[in-house]
């Protein structure tokens, strides 16, 4: 499933003894190292061999090997030294000359562990280069599936006041045997469900009535191809496919305004299947009347039938979607959550879906339940309407507003515990939360010198692990900064 | 004489070994790893943002997964309305490393349609999230603001320290601990203000026929600290 970090060589190759002591050395040196550096640097290491008199063990790169060598090399012979007095040597190799083929237990690992990118089946019927002589149009325009998702179903549709009547329509067309209103136009601003329900509707009638054939399409697309076919002389088999559907659905039609031939060409395609009386669903982000860069006799035709449009959506839209959707994920998610990103995230319901998924990712990535705070920590970009820079400045004033003290404090010579805390928290805050040289931090706390940011910033540390209370308020301190 | 330097090229290592996980970058990772499950919303193809300052490995980031999803790698500049059919035949995964502001968005919004009805798949590397470009087409804005974002945090100490090691290891050049150790509490934390400091170090270093020693760096530091003590950034 989820992969995280670098595979390792299968440790258990060694002795059941060898092994423990080894895994013994990593936790006392990640204990002695820190977190930080372990990831960098140890965790990488691997064992490769033991001898009677010493160990070797590999790291992934050149740079890595030297680094390693030169820091942690003398903790690492003590270490096992400790463990087996008879190891007097560790050797440190870089893997890609002590494994010619470093790559490939990693690239194998990746393929078994993950399921393979499928290849849809439009790519392939889509020939990179069609030969000049023999031209001609790929064969993907009736091949339905190829274009279509199968999570956008009527059943998949949460109904609203504000979808309700393009809802109704869609079921309507997809429905009849007849064709109820030529065409159907839905429109409505961006990510709302347009294309959700096209294809629900084209989903409706294949299951219904296979034999009835059924084109959806983007605007976009079917510039493409006719562009295509212009290019290849075979504008006759183009005119061809699209005149013998039963059903066609054009998305976003607004993306062939301006172009003249298109239009044309799109016009033709829509005359020709009115008179056969054959269905037509159009969708696009503005009614056919306010279509800017289309032909008048366009916009009339298409404004024939019915015209539906959907409204952006409610609070009660949004979080009824949101409950629909997260049901799916296999991922707990709190109400409040829920509401949290209805309320929230009100643009569109594209962006919610979006909100969803990275929340849900994060959650199976790192490991955890999803919480409030932690959506809003990952949402960060979408909620908040700008990355607001922290200055130093801000810092010290907040800083002093919170232990109560003169923010003139911060840059006084004043040494009293009541002062000298805060500004060292103040600074701690300053390098956590800026990207300012400690030299500089020092500088606007009274012209200290960096060795004062730097022996700040250990003190803090020290009182946030010892002092429960204490980490709290200078993680407020931090959050409030940062919101 | 003075011996002249010249701004070759370096040629950056950049496997998936050599990228250094931290905590800063370790999610980006995961996600990568997590490639090819990445969720989609809506039509659009299954598709990650990664953002973060400039020189965080975002580039990395890019040729790692390139390698394991054979994506093609597709100039931004080169993405408009009417070339990306060509751009994307045959392809079913594309990565756009350092795409900026003068996007054009027709061109990315078709990439985003074609490659989505495809079932495709897509990196993009930036600045900033996608949910923060100015971006004027709506169908657009509200189909980046819909792909997951993962940034590239300010880095930690070891990180820097492990950065600047491998961008001077890139050039061939093994440095002391006592010379990172110096000028890593006397350069602006970030990882543009690492590789600026290499590049200058190698310089000042060929230039003066010296080894890249605490003295020299020192040496260069007082010389003009300008470069790092820019606003902004």
């Amino acid at each position: 499933m989820v992969q995280v970090g670098k595979a390792h060589i299968e440790e258990s190759v060694f002795p059941g003894e060898l092994s423990a002591q080894w895994t013994r050395v990593r936790n006392r040196l990640r204990h002695e190292v820190g977190d930080s550096a372990f990831r960098s640097w140890l965790k990488p290491l691997t064992l490769i061999e033991a001898t009677a008199g010493g160990v070797t063990l590999s790291v992934p790169t050149r740079f890595m090997r030297d680094w390693v060598a030169t820091h942690y090399a003398d903790r690492l012979r003590a270490l096992w030294g400790s463990e087996d007095p008879a190891i007097r040597s560790v050797d440190i190799v870089a893997r890609a000359s002590a494994a010619a083929s470093a790559e490939t237990p990693v690239a194998a690992n990746r393929a078994t562990a993950t399921t393979p990118p499928t290849t849809p089946p439009a790519m392939l019927a889509t020939p990179a280069i069609v030969p000049a002589d023999g031209a001609q149009l790929p064969v993907d325009l009736l091949d339905l599936d190829a274009n279509l998702d199968n999570r956008f179903t009527f059943e998949n549709f949460v109904v609203g006041k504000p979808n309700e009547l393009a809802f109704a329509a869609a079921r309507r067309v997809a429905e009849s045997s007849t064709v109820p209103f030529n065409p159907l136009f839905l429109y409505g601003g961006v990510g709302l469900g347009k294309t959700h329900l096209m294809h629900a509707i084209a989903w409706h009638i294949r299951k219904r009535d296979p034999n009835r054939r059924v084109i959806y399409m983007s605007a976009e697309k079917f510039m493409y191809q006719f562009i295509r076919a212009l290019r290849f002389k075979d504008t006759v088999a183009f005119k061809e496919q699209f005149r013998s559907v039963d059903l066609l659905m054009i998305d976003d039609v607004q993306f062939i305004s301006g172009k003249d031939s298109t239009q044309e060409e799109f016009f033709h395609t829509f005359n020709a299947l009115v008179d056969r009386n054959r269905q037509i669903v159009i969708s696009a982000d503005k009614s056919p009347h306010d279509l800017e860069g289309m032909e008048e006799r366009l916009r009339s035709r298409l404004g024939w039938g019915l015209v539906a449009d959907i409204h952006p959506t409610s609070y009660e839209l949004r979080l009824g979607i949101m409950q629909a959707k997260a049901e799916n994920t296999g991922v707990t998610i709190p109400e409040k959550v829920l509401e949290f990103l209805a309320h929230k995230v009100t643009s569109n319901v594209r962006e919610l879906e979006g909100a969803l998924n990275r929340i849900v990712a994060h959650a199976q990535l790192v490991g955890r339940p999803v919480t409030l705070e932690g959506t809003q920590e990952v949402l960060q970009d979408l909620l908040r309407a700008s990355d607001r820079r922290v200055t130093i400045e801000e810092i010290q004033k907040r800083v002093a507003e919170h232990f109560n003290i003169r923010v003139a404090d911060m840059h006084s010579a004043r040494r009293s515990r009541a002062v000298a805390r805060p500004r060292q928290v103040a600074m701690y805050l300053a390098k956590q939360l800026t990207a300012r040289s400690l030299p500089e931090i020092g500088r606007k706390f009274g012209g200290r010198d960096h060795t004062t940011v730097m022996h700040a910033v250990k003190k803090v540390d020290e009182l946030r692990a010892a002092d429960q209370s204490f980490a709290e308020d200078v993680e407020l301190l931090r959050r409030m900064l940062e919101s | 004489m003075t011996q002249l330097a010249f701004d070759l090229p370096q040629r950056p290592a950049l496997g998936r070994e050599d990228f250094l996980v931290a905590d800063c970058n370790a999610e980006a990772v995961a996600w990568l790893d997590r490639w090819p499950d990445w969720p989609r919303a809506g039509r659009l193809p299954a598709a990650l943002a990664i953002h973060g300052p400039a020189g965080c490995g975002k580039t990395h980031l890019a040729s790692v997964w390139q390698a394991v999803s054979a994506a093609r790698r597709i100039e931004p500049r080169q993405v408009t309305a009417e070339t990306v059919p060509a751009l994307l035949e045959g392809a079913d995964a594309i990565v756009l490393d350092g795409l900026t502001a003068d996007i054009d968005e027709r061109g990315l919004f078709h990439l985003l349609n074609l490659l989505g009805e495809r079932d495709g798949h897509l990196l993009i590397t930036a600045a900033l999230p996608p949910a923060r470009w100015a971006i004027a087409l709506p169908d657009l804005k509200s189909r980046l603001a819909a792909l997951p974002a993962i940034g590239v945090g300010a880095p930690d100490e070891a990180l820097l320290a492990a950065v600047m090691v491998k961008l001077f290891a890139d050039r061939q050049l093994m440095v002391s601990q006592e010379l990172v150790q110096f000028l890593l509490p006397r350069i602006e934390r970030s990882f543009a203000a690492v590789q600026s400091i290499v590049d200058r170090l190698d310089k000042a270093a060929l230039i003066s026929r010296r080894n890249i020693t605490v003295p020299l760096a020192r040496a260069l530091l007082a010389g003009g600290n300008t470069e790092n003590d820019k606003e902004g950034n």
